[in-house]
């Protein structure tokens, strides 16, 4: 039997739902289900606002989590009852059974449970005060309730309850009575509804990683040496994980003062020969956009990665958005082009990682890796190479005769990259400043070089369309002629695919193209891909169609947007009703 | 503008059920609340012994699709317990601690499985078939071939016997004053009564010759799961107890709300009680009768349905009379099978 099961749950700030989503998807995922996992929470740290922790496990390939979820636990009533129409008819709502303080007319969950939908009332407070003498514990309790109900394995539960409290006392074991007391009631529970685990899947070698721990990691297997931050939402977790491993491995991270110093000790690094790179997000990245221009000037190896949320300004901290790709690809002083990548999934976040570093230092240019909320904090199930499949060294080879009293840094050369001597490099002596500058380096403001320079600097990137082993853009789904096109870049790409495939499987001929070179632009292969298709809807999680106008822009070719910025995720069921729009019209207009 | 009427209604067994579908019908714009302790909608009971005829989705017994609550925009309120009637305050206090207001109030909160007394220290031991979760419970012990110990009987637990000499099981029926509940039958009737069960299949045993039942064990690992002694030395052995004596109306809630309670709720013929805002319908009542001079109970899905729906008639403006709907009578065809109202549900 397949599984595909979608949990939510749901509780205030301070009530430990992301810590059992967390427990939850590790247990599921050590099981061997695969998961896609995201969680939504406020910027406040405790006391109030929502929390959200959504997994999907399954045993075949998943590119989203679904509209609607299989069972939702409810934490508490408040938040719980906005969340009751997420659940699918014959889905579960388990919910406290019992509320302390006295309740308004249709406060409580059960008030708003569709008729289809199966009620699991559960004394949460009271099973935790039984075994912990304490209610804290209610989402070890639900844990416990769900694994029970569902008859999940419990070794892998208390094998993460055990590895989460470690070194805490008697934390681990309250934990794990908590844990217990929830899974014998959920076991003497009479199962309503129509929610089923299968067996999982055996023999795969995966890890559960979120989109940043997946950046970390393509650093570490990439060589990082030197790492700068600042700490700022969804960014911060790429720092923390670096943080405990780079010394491990000799290498050094610093957190800084601010961006504008992260970004400047990281262009200086790069300018070094290390591996250097820093993590933000937009209001992080519009102050680093001067010194990015120093790097882009000077052609100095960095990486930046981006991880967007809500904006402008402070914006929304805790929410996802796509709204700093144009930032990403423009925002400096000057003409100043750069490499921009974004991943689609938690794999491609490692990939991108890794290969950024190689990028930076092949193209002498900062690279941005652009991730947003939705990606950064998403957890995957990832099968991961057993060795690091990048590059260690990336550099131009410098040769005897570059160097010398001649030495040109800046060289004019067919393919645009200038032989780069390091610091300390004998007869590599050369100036750099973000000033204009000739070939060696020295300020030069004059009209030819300053033209030279810049198609210099905007040609050594061109080749990075044809890097052989790094996915620039893939399509999906039917090959040749099709009605409808969808194209979309980062983490929205997984709601587009899924959406292509149901539209597939309503017959439907699509296909979904995913671009992850945003700069340089693969605009051939976009517009092929434009030409093959009745309508193009490009999808994105920001009002003005940021994507949308890159590509028209870059192809000469219109396409249809469809724009959201509710903070949350885009929804398959809204893509497939905009593709069913675009493909009624195509067909009335064909009639 | 006036604000609808909120009408709640307390139970969706036949009576609530039928209660909610008249009220709709005749007030399109009333707010109304059907509240349950139940997790499923509306199902039918009487059809429970399917479970062993290989019917295990529930949704096989619901008597309306779930699409009908929210079509007929009614409140179906699952595992829901009222504690407390406020009959002054027109307030019910739900047990999970929210206050419901009412404008008119139908009590059809039935009854439940009754245990004798003598009973009560085997509960752990015994087996219910009340619910759809029961039903599947119990189907789940017995294995293929397996034996049931039936103790009382009453209608609904023969029906369930009927079936499950049917499907190959081994049925004991320990006999007693509850066997034919809630018909009441003479000595001459029951034994004829007796004799059809024996002929359909079913062992009796008289509970009254056999010194009573002394005690229930559980069984030994690798024995059937439960062991019954009698009083006068018998033993006999079975995978599933289940006691089968009638209902006890469910009324526990009314209790402090200011209306009269006898075993049920008293009502008057036209179905009220003595708050002129709160009606019964169903098992859970007691309707006065003048032709036996007191208050007495009616039995079958038929009447009970009748009374659902008058007790909705009657909340929106009538005031009739209950009228029982069915005889209530046993009946012997061929000398072979017994006809009860209360086997052919429709």
């Amino acid at each position: 039997m397949k599984t595909d099961v979608q949990i939510e749950i749901c509780g205030s700030a301070g009530e430990g739902t992301i810590a059992a989503g967390d427990i939850l998807r590790n247990a599921l995922a050590e099981a061997g289900y695969r998961i896609i996992s995201f969680d939504a929470y406020p910027a406040e740290i405790r006391g109030f606002g929502k929390c959200v922790a959504r997994l999907r496990a399954t045993t075949e390939q998943a590119y989203s989590l679904k509209e609607k979820a299989d069972v939702l636990v409810c934490l508490n009533d408040e938040h719980g009852v906005a969340h009751v129409g997420d659940v699918r008819d014959y889905g579960a709502v388990i919910y406290e059974a019992k509320s302390l303080a006295a309740l308004p007319e249709g406060a409580h969950v059960s008030a708003h449970l569709r008729p289809a939908q199966i009620p699991y009332p559960l004394q949460i407070r009271e099973l935790s005060e039984r075994a912990t003498g304490a209610t804290r514990s209610r989402n070890l309790v639900v844990l416990g309730y769900l694994a029970g109900l569902y008859a999940l394995a419990r070794e892998p539960f208390l094998r993460i309850i055990e590895a989460k409290f470690k070194g805490k006392g008697e934390g681990a074991r309250m934990q794990r009575s908590a844990f217990a007391a929830g899974f014998a009631a959920g076991a003497a529970t009479f199962k309503l509804d129509l929610v089923a685990f299968g067996k999982p899947v055996q023999g795969q070698h995966s890890v559960m990683l979120n989109g940043n721990a997946a950046v970390a990691q393509g650093c570490l297997d990439a060589g990082i040496d030197n790492f700068f931050g600042y700490p700022i939402t969804p960014a911060t977790t790429i720092m923390e994980k670096l943080a405990l491993e780079m010394p491990r491995h000799g290498k050094r991270l610093v957190q800084t003062e601010d961006e504008i110093s992260a970004i400047a000790s990281t262009i200086g690094a790069g300018y070094t020969g290390a591996r250097a790179a820093t993590a933000t997000s937009g209001p992080g990245l519009a102050l680093m956009s001067e010194m990015l221009g120093l790097g882009i000037m000077a052609e100095v190896p960095a990486v930046v990665f981006v991880s967007q949320r809500g904006g402008p300004s402070t914006g929304i901290p805790t929410k996802t958005e796509q709204s700093d790709l144009n930032m990403a690809i423009y925002g400096s002083p000057g003409d100043a082009p750069r490499i921009v990548i974004a991943p689609t999934n938690v794999e491609g976040c490692y990939r991108c990682a890794g290969k950024a570093f190689e990028m930076a230092e092949r193209y002498q240019t900062p690279v941005i890796v652009l991730l947003d909320l939705y990606l950064s904090n998403r957890y995957e199930t990832v099968v991961m190479p057993a060795k690091s499949v990048f590059e260690p060294d990336c550099d131009k080879a410098l040769s005897k005769h570059d160097l010398g009293p001649g030495y040109k840094r800046y060289a004019l050369t067919p393919d645009g990259v200038s032989p780069r001597a390091l610091p300390g490099t004998a007869g590599g002596m050369h100036v750099v400043t973000g000033l204009e500058h000739n070939e060696m380096g020295r300020v030069n403001e004059g009209p030819d070089n300053h033209e030279a320079m810049s198609r210099k600097r905007h040609e050594k990137l061109r080749p990075a369309l044809q890097l052989a082993d790094f996915t620039h853009l893939k399509r999906f789904g039917d090959e040749g002629r099709v009605a409808i096109g969808l194209l979309a870049w980062g983490s929205t790409f997984g709601e587009c695919l899924a959406a292509m495939f149901r539209a597939r499987t309503d017959g439907m001929r699509c296909a979904a193209m995913k671009v992850v070179m945003l700069q340089p632009f693969p605009a051939d292969a976009v517009a092929a891909f434009i030409d093959d298709c009745d309508v193009v809807l490009v999808p994105e999680l920001n009002y003005q169609g940021q994507f949308a106008q890159l590509v028209q822009s870059e192809t000469g070719r219109r396409v249809q947007r469809y724009n959201r910025v509710s903070g949350a995720p885009l929804r398959v069921e809204d893509i497939l009703a905009q593709m069913q729009a675009l493909h009624a019209a195509g067909n009335r207009r064909a009639a | 503008m006036t604000r609808p009427r909120h009408h709640v209604i307390i139970g969706t067994g036949v009576a609530g059920n039928q209660a909610t579908r008249t009220l709709r019908q005749r007030e399109p714009d009333a707010r109304i609340s059907l509240l349950t302790l139940s997790a499923l909608p509306f199902y039918n009971r009487y059809d429970l012994p399917r479970v062993f005829r290989g019917v295990h989705d529930w949704r096989e017994f619901l008597v309306d699709p779930p699409s009908y609550y929210e079509d007929q925009r009614i409140e179906l309120r699952r595992c829901t317990q009222v504690v407390n009637v406020d009959a002054q305050r027109k307030t019910l206090a739900l047990e999970h601690n929210e206050t419901l207001s009412y404008d008119t109030l139908l009590v059809a909160s039935g009854g439940r499985a009754y245990l004798p007394e003598e009973l009560s220290e085997y509960r752990d031991l015994l087996d219910g078939f009340t619910s759809f979760e029961q039903a599947m419970t119990m189907q789940r012990k017995l294995p293929a071939g397996g034996a049931v110990a039936i103790l009382g009987g009453d209608m609904i637990g023969l029906d369930l016997a009927r079936t499950l000499v049917d499907t190959g099981h081994r049925v004991m029926l320990v006999a007693g004053k509850h066997t034919f509940w809630p018909h009441v039958e003479t000595p001459e009737q029951r034994q004829a009564l007796l004799g059809v069960l024996q002929s359909m299949g079913i062992e009796i045993i008289d509970a009254e010759a056999q010194g009573g039942i002394a005690s229930i064990q559980a069984g030994a690992r690798g024995f059937a799961a439960r062991r019954l002694v009698f009083g006068k030395g018998r033993e006999c052995t079975a995978d599933v107890v289940l006691p089968s004596f009638g209902l006890a109306p469910a009324v526990e809630f009314m209790i402090g709300s200011g209306v009269a309670i006898e075993r049920g709720l008293l009502v008057s013929p036209s179905l009220r009680t003595t708050d002129d805002s709160i009606l019964a319908a169903g098992d859970v009542c007691q309707i006065w009768s003048e032709a036996d001079n007191r208050y007495r109970f009616f039995f079958g899905w038929k009447n009970v349905r009748a009374m659902g729906e008058l007790a909705a008639r009657n909340l929106t403006g009538d005031d009739e009379a209950f009228e029982p709907a069915q005889d209530e009578t046993l009946h012997i065809h061929d000398g072979m099978t017994i006809h009860s109202p209360f086997w052919e549900y429709a």
